[in-house]
């Protein structure tokens, strides 16, 4: 049996390297690869808990997560196209027509 | 043995989580990203969680990845270049992603301290995860099916118009 930390930890680490993805990055689509991977360090947690309390919940949460991380990868993808279809690039830098 | 397992599959996530991040061609990131998911997918049956590892696997690693690649490739973006981040915002972006992480890791070392495993199986086949969603979940799965429906929708009113309008303006 693993202990539970050990998950976390590793889940912690995954976590942060999404956000130093997000923040250092301009490519819109490795951001969003980013954020995917942060959801997926979340999903990770919720899984280590569950076994931890022995509660279905957590997997029934990361289910739900799953869904919705889908739902958002079709609709920022979508976004993405637009953006490109405008500007020729996935930049995130140069989507700034609501900059003041 | 467990113990080998783990460590090497969290070599695995974490080594191609770096390259998803660190490297600049975005076709070796999607692809490192489902190496990646296909490590945390050995995590979830570490776990005990075999249905939602196969979940990992089809929906994450087979699906949406393969969503990221087509829409890679439909743009073209394997041959453009990303521009240099300014040296301020790399600065900041690690410093303050280290910092964050320390923190992070220094909770889970002080308070994340748990008691034993408790005892007895933990049952999470198909079967007890479906009659939990059906019963005390039933309002959410169908919240999550029209948010899905209205994500279809909506990506196909973002992305399909502009092929229309490209074709009527010249």
């Amino acid at each position: 049996m693993i202990p539970t930390h050990y998950f976390l930890i590793l889940s912690a680490i995954l976590f942060t390297i999404g956000v130093v993805g997000v923040l250092t990055r301009k490519n819109g689509i490795t951001i969003f690869m980013s954020i995917e991977l942060m959801v997926n360090a979340v999903n990770l947690t919720f899984l280590a808990y569950a076994r931890q309390f022995h509660q279905v919940h957590g997997l029934i949460f990361v289910f739900f997560i799953m869904a919705i991380a889908a739902a958002e990868a079709a609709v920022g993808l979508a976004i993405f196209i637009t953006l490109f279809h405008h500007r020729d690039t996935i930049d995130v830098d140069e989507a700034n027509l609501m900059h003041w | 043995m467990e113990f080998a397992i783990f460590f090497f599959f969290a070599a695995v996530a974490v080594i191609f989580a770096l390259v998803v991040v660190l490297h600049r061609n975005p076709v070796v990131g999607a692809l490192s990203l489902v190496a990646s998911f296909f490590a945390l997918a050995v995590m979830y049956v570490l776990l005990e969680a075999p249905f939602l590892a196969a979940l990992q696997v089809i929906v994450y690693a087979g699906a949406i990845m393969v969503l990221f690649l087509f829409v890679i490739m439909l743009l073209n973006l394997q041959h453009v270049a990303e521009p240099v981040t300014r040296p301020v915002q790399q600065f900041l972006g690690y410093t303050s992603g280290a910092a964050f992480g320390l923190g992070l890791l220094y909770y889970i070392v002080k308070y994340a301290v748990f008691a034993k495993l408790p005892a007895g199986p933990f049952v999470t086949d198909a079967r007890t995860i479906g009659i939990k969603l059906f019963e005390a979940y039933v309002f959410p799965f169908e919240m999550v099916s029209i948010l899905l429906l209205a994500a279809i929708v909506g990506a196909l009113l973002l992305s399909g118009r502009q092929y229309q309008k490209r074709e009527a303006a010249p």
